[in-house]
């Protein structure tokens, strides 16, 4: 659909279909007027003190003189207006509205108006999350103003704050009265016995006696153990570095056009700051470390990008050290360069405000404002891809520089193009210069260090820096080296989301090889086993070293999320042999005894090809590790890609990304996460005729009225359903394309580039599609809840004709208050997804086939295609949340099930679920999905057997069709003791939905839906 | 169909009868009437009516739709059993499945493709089909052309029997096709098996001796087990004679199956008293130590439970 023919539905907003109760309240006239001059005053009041307290006003000026805005304060009625602006170190505060006004919020009634005012700003994000605020324009100065609201109130929200902690401590005890130690050990003892692997069971293991690596512990390795203790203790720090070289670079040599007043070309310009951010920034290697360097200049580093969401912080600048959820650690110098000097520049250079900007605020970007329908996440980064590290290992950067200094040379290539790959040798010698301040760094700490086996771990670190990535990679040590510092600068790049490191077994085998064949003894060999766990330990921990910055309002979008990056292990080659090696177990191991949250591990498995020594494997490290790896099937992957219309031998070296999703490591460009959508969202369009009831608008098209009586049958609602679908992921990747546009004119990325295939030769950035594949992957939440409600519809309603629709809709409109019968009928008499019900099964794959058909048709700005997927982070938690009561029984605000997972109801039997998602065709879920599984071991089973069941269960499941499934090995009993008694679980690992998590760390909603998934004996 | 039984309840995903994964086929009807039947549903072999108070909302619709009046609130059991006619319009009516009919009667065809379905899993995990009741032998016809199926199709078969059967038909029809027994030695002494259980034992008994030199000649396996029953079968004196029986004829492999105290609520589900809900000790799970000592006494005649 074109952009002209959504401004007209746009004029329609707000008007309330008929059946639909209007909820805005009846207006008192003058405790309204009265309410319109209170915010008057207070607005005033706020002026005054601004004006008056000089350690209030020095708050006005930034680093480039006065920050001018102006923000808008309503209600919907219209009974309050109020406008406060800010020019030049002027104040004033008008009922009219100024010529420009930077962003309004709206209250939908003066309760919520005065909720704003009185509660604590995480609760206040909750109700703009639900739409009872809204806003239009700039978020950032919302948040400046926030932000400057609470330099006078800020006593006063912190005290709320405090108040809201305690009251959350005391219910968690009073929801679960468990205090039963013995849970917590039986999680934390199950690594105290370890099988032991088969001998000759893997072709490509060629140095493992046990291929379990059954003789290790944590405890054998004192400096993972150190590390891990310290990453669980540390809490992450606002990290200014890298935001303030960049900016200061783009302030001295311009933004738009350069000093000589000519338009910068935006990949070179980027290019040029990135270098001199690279060459300024910190060369830091810790203690003890055998991987040299750091994301950034902190312990645990948070970024923060000023073009994506960074400007969303500004509101807790001075409140994100004491928040509930995940606090971060901001300095008060940090907080005052970001207000002063970071903001202030970066406000209007979003990639929203670019959209806002250029498409003229679209109805695609006003959907995403309202939280509800969709996520378009280019609004923070697109990086959720693979970097070819097999050339950079082979090649070395000197390697890469020369390739693309003879494209460059190249008859007949344009100025852009030249321009581009200029831009592609600056980064990589800013990496170089890293790398040589690394190796100094090395040297200078080798020079200083008494202890004689650390000096001598320096001078190798000094010496190994100073040879990669320039050169090519010889040793293990090496090449992990290569890839760390490869990845800190991939980090500097691009916003920290989803970059994923792809088949790392396949990719270090060589040199892991190369190692073991310069070693003749038993005992070297032995020895040389236990460093490669050590430095594939110390690697992992090097990744953990950032965690991506998110506003409060992320705790209720992604609870707990990471920067979820993916390492891939197992399945089979690219010409399609057994892929497992020594470096596969290897990585298990590591997974096994840290059981971190990120890096997020998955394994293939090929059913035909890989052994059941692996496939047990990965169980056993599944029960140790609680919540990793996830396990995704080769055969069901290949099917999916091959639509696309990839080589099979690229198919076969398809890689995780992020959560799950596929991208065919190193040739392709693929944001895998572009898009999470609310498929409830359409469903509830359907059901009210285009109205959304939570927006309170008529945000799609009118596709007939339940109430008019306008289906006459099933066929009919399901095809109002999908045009629905159609018209929500349609306008989802229209604004997924313009925010493409915006990153290629605010942050391209030569070094992602550089390294994804196709670039250099295409002499063009990856962000305009010089990659060799091009593609954008969706995530579709909520899957099992529309199915079962189609499935209510289709039987109850049209072929049994127990009740009406109308009745039904009006059930549901109640939240099924005084409905209890009907309630029970749609809960009771319908087969669900999962059940192993043929009507079912086939409403399932008619569902899936629309959400995919729907995306494989669209265009994507770069070329290529949308793929589908189904898996949901913690979204179906979120989205569950702003969703109405459904035809499936489902009531208003509760969680909708994880990914595709079937109904925790559908059946006891766990056979059934795992069958009914084997059935789906591969070929509508190329973005990968989320099946996730609860399962518990049995107290007086064996090791031996709980593995033997599960691998069954994934072998057959895989064998059936099936793609992927994710296990939380934990019980329910054991989630309710964690809730209750968080001290004892610091280290509880669990999947969400295709991420992990510390179980702690999430928001009550997520712990509740965890502890309410189905759960199976193993 | 000239035997056609009535099946309960095709349970899939079974972990805890038999080897691997597995699906139990739980068939209606049994020749004992032990006191502490878990399965009270599952005595006779005629159609009942089954009410749940748990999963009941109070909607009524029951009351109202019932042409013989026969339910009420003022009833003990809510049914009115003696009035009842067994229409089952109560069930047809209930919105939330607290009213259901017990037992169905099955196609073979529909009943193999039932159990079929998890095949792929069957075979990944050592598992396959349990045979379960009720008394699944009550119906031999209907059992050997079930077995023989699976068997055809390569499905490892297991039945569980309380051994009250004609042995002569067991060996005909269902032999050839079984791969493992598990059969239940419940009490020894014949007097107390006619109390508790409502027949004696001397069937079972030879039966077992029978089943024991089939198993011998490789026919099937054959595992032994007792349920315990806290002041019935629990006792040291039965538990002694049943391990003496075993060890006279040379097992060596027996299992005991702990007492779980959450079935008096099925009673009154099938509108029936239930004597046994009083007593403190049926009310409660066994304690680890009392289990121990039961299985002493068999590991102090060399067998394994």
């Amino acid at each position: 659909m074109g952009l002209s023919a959504v401004k007209q539905k746009d004029e329609s907003q707000r008007i309330t279909p008929p059946g639909f109760a209007n909820q805005r309240q009846e207006i008192d006239v003058k405790g309204s007027t009265r309410l319109n001059m209170l915010v008057g005053l207070a607005l005033r009041g706020l002026a005054l003190q601004f004006r008056i307290r000089p350690s209030l006003r020095k708050h006005l000026k930034g680093v480039d003189g006065w920050i001018n805005f102006s923000l808008g304060l309503c209600t919907e009625a219209g009974n309050v207006e109020q406008y406060i602006t800010f020019a030049d170190g002027r104040i004033s505060v008008s009922t009219k509205r100024p010529a420009h006004v930077d962003v309004t919020i709206t209250a939908i009634d003066d309760q919520i108006l005065k909720e704003i005012g009185s509660k604590p700003p995480n609760e206040v994000l909750v109700r703009a999350l639900h739409n009872k605020i809204n806003f239009d324009g700039n978020l950032a100065y919302m948040q400046l103003f926030n932000y400057l609201v609470s330099l006078v109130t800020g006593g006063l929200q912190q005290r709320m704050v405090d108040k809201a902690h305690k009251a959350d401590v005391c219910q968690r005890k009073a929801a679960y009265q468990i205090n039963d130690p013995g849970l917590a050990q039986e999680v934390r003892q199950r690594r105290h016995y370890r099988m032991k692997g088969g001998v000759n069971e893997d072709p490509g293991v060629k140095h493992l006696d046990d291929s379990y690596l059954s003789q290790f512990v944590l405890e054998d390795f004192p400096r993972l153990k150190r590390f891990i203790d310290r990453y669980l203790s540390v809490r992450p720090e606002v990290d200014p570095e890298r935001i303030t070289l960049l900016t200061d670079w783009y302030r001295e040599h311009g933004w738009e056009k350069d000093n000589a007043g000519q338009d910068w070309f935006p990949p070179l310009r980027n290019s040029l700051a990135f270098r001199h951010m690279m060459e300024k920034k910190q060369p830091i290697i810790n203690d003890q470390d055998l991987i040299a360097g750091t994301t950034g200049s902190k312990e645990i580093t948070t970024h923060v990008f000023g073009d994506g969401q960074g400007t969303m912080l500004w509101a807790e600048l001075n409140s994100m050290e004491k928040r509930v959820l995940n606090a971060y650690t901001c300095s008060r110098d940090t907080a005052a360069t970001l207000h002063h000097d970071i903001f202030p520049f970066w406000a209007d250079k979003t990639f929203r405000e670019y959209v806002r900007r250029e498409f003229d605020n679209p109805h695609c970007q006003k959907i995403d404002d309202r939280w509800v329908a969709y996520y378009v996440w280019k609004s923070t980064g697109v990086s959720h891809t693979i970097p070819n590290f097999k050339t950079l290992l082979e090649k070395g950067i000197n390697g890469i520089k020369k390739d693309v200094l003879q494209r460059s040379n190249d008859a007949g290539i344009r100025d852009e193009q030249r321009q581009t790959l200029t831009a592609m040798t600056e980064v990589l010698d800013g990496t170089l210069a890293y790398a040589v301040n690394l190796s100094a760094e090395a040297s200078r700490q080798a020079q200083d260090c008494i202890d004689v086996e650390r000096k001598a771990e320096l001078e190798e670190l000094g010496r190994i820096c100073a040879k990669v990535p320039a050169q090519p990679a010889d040793t293990l040590a090496e090449a992990l080296n290569a890839i760390y510092i490869i990845w800190v600068a991939l980090n500097n790049e691009n916003s920290d989301t989803g970059l994923s490191l792809g088949r790392l077994d396949q990719w270090l085998q060589p040199y892991f090889k190369r190692d073991m064949s310069r070693l003749s003894t038993n005992s070297e060999k032995e020895a040389y086993i236990k460093k490669a766990v050590e430095l594939v330990g110390c690697f992992a921990m090097r990744l953990t070293d950032h965690v991506p910055i998110t506003p409060d309002i992320a705790n209720y979008l992604f609870g707990g999320a990471t920067s979820t990056q993916a390492i891939t292990l197992g399945g089979v080659t690219p010409q399609g042999d057994d892929a497992v090696n020594d470096m596969t177990y290897i990585f298990l191991k590591v997974a096994e005894m840290l059981r971190l949250r990120d890096t997020n591990y998955n394994c293939r498995y090929h059913p035909e090809v890989n052994s059941d020594n692996y496939l047990k494997r990965m169980c056993e490290v599944n029960i140790i590790a609680q919540a990793t790896p996830i396990m995704n099937s080769d055969p069901a992957m290949f099917k999916a890609l091959a639509q696309h219309g990839y080589p099979m031998e690229d198919i076969r070296d398809w890689a995780a990304t992020g959560c799950v999703e596929p991208t065919l490591q190193g040739k392709h460009f693929s944001h895998t996460g572009s898009i999470l959508l609310n498929m409830v969202a359409s469903l509830e369009m359907a059901l009210n005729n285009g109205y959304h009831p939570l927006m309170r608008w008529q945000a799609g098209p009118q596709t007939g009225s339940i109430e008019a009586g306008d289906f006459k049958t099933f066929e009919a609602f399901f095809e109002a359903w999908a045009s629905q679908q159609r018209f929500i992921i349609d306008q989802a990747c229209t604004l997924n394309n313009m925010l493409g546009q915006a990153h290629q004119q605010i942050r391209p990325t030569p070094l992602l580039s550089v390294l994804i295939d196709g670039n250099i030769e295409n002499a063009a950035d990856a962000l305009h599609g010089g990659s060799k594949y091009n593609s954008s992957g969706t995530s579709n939440i909520g899957l099992a809840d529309v199915i079962d409600s189609m499935l209510v519809i289709k039987v109850l309603v049209f072929d049994e004709k127990k009740f009406s629709f109308k009745a039904l809709k009006n059930a549901i409109d109640n939240d099924f208050e005084g409905h209890a019968k009907l309630h029970a009928m749609v809960m009771n008499k319908v087969p669900k997804f999962g059940s192993g019900n043929a009507e079912a099964r086939e409403m399932a794959a008619r569902v899936t086939e629309v959400v995919h058909d729907a995306y494989m048709s669209t265009e994507h700005y770069r070329g290529g295609r949308y793929a589908a997927g189904f898996w949901s982070m913690s979204q179906h938690v979120a989205y569950g949340g702003l969703s109405g009561t459904l035809p499936s029984g489902r009531l208003r605000g509760k969680a909708f099930t994880p990914g595709l997972t079937p109904h925790p109801n559908a059946s006891n039997s766990l056979t059934d679920n795992l069958m009914d998602v084997a059935a789906l065709d591969p070929k509508n879920l190329d973005n990968n999905l989320a099946f996730n599984v609860k399962l518990t071991p049995g107290a007086d089973d064996t090791r031996e057997k709980a593995v033997g069941t599960m691998a069954a269960y994934v072998k057959s499941y895989m064998q059936q069709g099936g793609m992927q499934v994710q296990f939380n090995v934990v019980s329910s009993e054991t989630l309710k003791d964690a809730v209750a008694n968080p001290e004892n679980y610091r280290d509880l690992l669990v999947r969400i939905s295709g991420y992990n998590a510390y179980y702690v760390d999430l928001n009550r909603d997520i712990q509740t839906e965890l502890i309410e998934r189905a759960e199976y004996q193993l | 169909m000239k035997d056609s039984p009535l099946i309960l309840e095709i349970k899939g995903n079974s972990l805890d009868d038999g080897p691997g994964i597995r699906t139990v086929v739980f068939f209606k009807g049994c020749p004992l009437d032990c006191s502490w039947c878990h399965n009270p549903e599952s005595k006779t072999c005629q159609v009942e009516l089954s009410y749940d108070a748990k999963q009941c909302i109070g909607c009524g619709a029951c009351v109202d739709s019932c042409p013989q009046g026969a339910i009420s609130k003022n009833h003990r059991f809510f049914v009115d059993r003696r009035v009842c006619q067994l229409c089952f319009t109560c069930a047809d009516n209930c919105p939330s499945g607290a009213m259901s009919k017990a037992g169905r009667q099955i196609d073979m065809n529909d009943l193999l493709t039932q159990v079929m379905r998890d095949k792929p899993f069957y075979l990944t995990s050592g598992g396959g089909v349990t045979l379960s009741g009720g008394e699944p032998t009550l119906h031999m016809d209907f059992l050997s052309e079930l077995l023989r199926h699976l068997h055809q199709n390569d499905v490892h078969t297991l039945l569980e029997t309380c051994g009250h059967f004609n042995f002569n038909q067991f060996e005909q029809k269902l032999s050839p096709y079984i791969d493992t027994i598990y059969m239940d030695l419940k009490l020894f002494d014949p007097g107390e098996h006619e109390a508790h259980c409502g027949v004696g034992n001397q069937l079972i008994l030879e039966n077992f001796e029978r089943l024991l030199e089939l198993s011998r000649s490789g026919m099937f396996e054959l595992l032994p087990r007792t349920p315990l029953v806290p002041g019935i079968t629990d006792k040291k004196e039965n538990l002694g004679a049943i391990a003496g029986f075993l060890k006279a004829h040379g097992v060596q492999q027996a299992k005991l199956l702990s007492y779980n105290p959450t079935w008096h609520a099925k009673v009154s589900m099938m509108g029936k008293d239930n004597p046994l809900a009083d007593q403190a000790e049926m009310n409660a799970w066994m304690s680890t130590e009392d289990i121990q000592n039961c299985k002493d006494i068999f590991h102090h005649n060399g067998i394994e439970v």
